[in-house]
């Protein structure tokens, strides 16, 4: 069973290899940009000087708040890019062995339908998210040490200003744990996709987004209310990983100064409540309905026979 | 010998269709048996449902085992192409050994490695690289890497030119099949696998219209090539089906004897083309 799982998962690696070229070709251009910036800010010789003296003089937390909210900033490009992965992953994942007939083939072979769609929702929830994860870390290591260089290169204590002052591990870890809750809260979509993806015959995408777009306005203009609506995007909207903090109260300016919120740490940790969100009714009841998407695409997958 | 298929009844429709209706028999182990039918006439539907790709009514069995219902067991001990050209395309030929050899517990990674060693497939090739034949030859040599009790090949040479399919029937019967291991095989270009099976179906629209050991064929059809008066008299003997070949006429009989047709023309064993086209046509007139 774990040995079929890891075969299975691997095998989607071979398949979708877009699931580690984009990370890696973010982070990429995310390293160049960084590059390209630190170039450009060059030359601007004297009144970089200024600045590199200001942020030496700035205190320890002000210093850790600037470096979380850069490599925060970092980690966003690779979180929406996981997400438009997860969605093109999943409906694609069954609908495109049908269309090759290579389920013909897949399905002579000694694994179950339902080891097979799990290994598909598997990558989505898990491996696609570690993927990322690893990237935006990576990522986050190449333009501090390429900052490290550039502020060396201009006298700054690289050490002082970057090494010393970033909260790495408690941003990685808030970072690591934000990226595998944001597909369990977004489950719900992701068993839909794979649903289609097992079941529609044309056109996963469109069958995809149609019904999400066409039932709340339909629900409104023929009864009025609005639960799909709310369903649908409240949920993503929202997220009660991310705790009562604002982003706003994390760092600010008075007097023109960078200043830490009083109250608030300066690693991305304290930004997260895993409690609410682990009671959140709406994780579980997104989880469930997920489950029953993902048991009928197994059906479907088992049942149908349209080769 | 034990029965590896075991059909009782067997029915399984599409809506009003009557795919394959109400079918049984029994298929041996050791034997290889050709499934021959026209379009439509149920062969695929029949194969899926040994397969446990589909559902059906009716008490089937294989190697023992449901197979709608447990065919996680049954692959591992039954390996088959369903058609030629599913092989993933994007895959290559040693992701393709490697994925086998994970989830298969009978497949023989060396075995199939020998096997494309005598080929032009190279390991590190894409399957979409390759042509027609050398896909199928790739299929054939995982499936025949695998140590199954039953092989069922559903039109397996499909597109096929005649050297590659002369190949695979070879390879076959030379390296595949022994005593232990049976197969099932459908196709359309009937003459090719005649002198491979031990035993024949027909099958037409979704009923079984033969059943027979190849050997026990000469005994129970002949054909009689004959004209004129002899046609008139040979018509007595209820042939099942007549047909024109260069002027003369071509009697095939069911359970005449030799003895019976002596002296009216030639006498031969119809080819399993022309005695499934006696059966079919000959029912339908």
């Amino acid at each position: 069973m774990i040995a079929n799982q890891v075969a299975l998962i691997r095998r989607e690696l071979w398949e979708h290899r877009a699931i580690y070229v984009t990370p890696v070709v973010i982070a990429v251009i995310v390293s160049l940009m960084s590059i390209t910036g630190q170039v450009t800010v060059s030359s601007f010789n004297n009144a970089l000087d200024v600045a590199i003296l200001g942020i030496t003089n700035l205190g320890e937390r002000e210093r850790s708040g600037f470096i979380t909210v850069l490599t925060a900033g970092l980690s966003g490009f690779f979180v929406l890019a996981m997400w438009v992965l997860i969605i093109f992953y999943t409906l694609d994942a069954l609908y495109a062995e049908r269309k090759d007939r290579s389920i013909l083939f897949w399905r002579s072979l000694p694994c179950t339908d339902a080891e097979t769609v799990l290994s598909k929702l598997l990558t989505a929830v898990l491996v696609i998210p570690l993927v990322t994860f690893a990237a935006i870390a990576v990522t986050q290591l190449v333009v501090l040490a390429l900052s490290s260089v550039w502020l060396g290169m201009h006298g700054a204590n690289a050490w002082h200003l970057v090494w010393g002052a970033a909260p790495l591990f408690e941003n990685w870890l808030a970072t690591l744990v934000f990226v595998m809750a944001l597909p369990l809260w977004l489950s719900p979509f992701i068993g839909w996709f794979l649903f289609v993806s097992a079941f529609t015959k044309r056109s996963p995408l469109l069958m995809a987004f149609l019904p999400i777009l066409i039932l709340p306005m339909l629900e409104k203009s023929l009864i009025g209310t609005t639960v799909f609506a709310d369903a649908f995007f409240v949920r993503s909207g929202s997220l009660p990983i991310l705790g009562e903090m604002d982003v706003g109260d994390f760092m600010f300016f008075e007097h023109g100064e960078l200043q830490a919120a009083d109250s608030a740490a300066v690693s991305l940790l304290p930004l997260l409540n895993v409690g609410q969100f682990l009671g959140s009714p709406g994780l579980w009841l997104g989880l469930a309905v997920c489950g029953l998407f993902t048991t009928t695409a197994i059906y479907v997958r088992r049942y149908r026979d349209d080769s | 010998m034990p029965s590896l298929v075991s059909a009782r009844n067997v029915s399984k429709s599409f809506g009003p269709v009557l795919a394959v209706n109400d079918v049984s028999f029994e298929l041996e182990q050791g034997k290889i048996m050709g499934l021959i039918g026209p379009n439509g006439a149920g062969k695929t539907t029949l194969l899926k449902a040994i397969l446990g790709l589909t559902d059906c009514d009716g008490a089937l069995s294989v190697l023992g085992l449901d197979p709608f219902r447990q065919r996680k067991e049954l692959m591992q001990n039954i390996s088959f192409i369903a058609d030629v050209a599913v092989l993933p395309r994007w895959i290559r030929v040693n992701q393709l050994l490697s994925f086998v050899e994970s989830v298969h517990p009978r497949f023989s990674r060396p075995r199939a490695e020998e096997l494309l060693s005598r080929t032009k497939i190279l390991p590190r090739a894409k399957v979409r690289e390759l042509s027609k034949g050398m896909v199928t030859q790739l299929h054939l040599s995982i499936i025949t890497a695998v140590d199954a009790k039953l092989l069922v090949l559903d039109e397996p040479t499909i597109g096929l030119d005649i050297i590659f399919r002369k190949e695979f029937y070879g390879n076959l019967l030379n390296d595949y099949f022994d005593k232990e291991r049976t197969i099932l095989i459908t196709t359309h270009q009937v003459e090719e696998i005649e002198n491979l099976l031990t035993d024949v179906m027909f099958i037409n629209d979704g009923r079984i219209v033969l059943h027979a050991s190849m050997d026990a064929l000469p005994e129970r059809y002949v054909e009689l090539m004959t004209s004129g008066e002899n046609a008139e008299r040979a018509r007595r003997l209820n042939p099942i089906f007549e047909r024109d070949v260069f002027g003369k006429k071509v009697l095939t009989f069911e359970g005449i004897t030799r003895e019976q047709l002596k002296g009216l023309g030639e006498l031969r064993t119809p080819g399993i083309a022309d005695l499934f086209v006696a059966k079919v046509k000959g029912a339908a007139a």
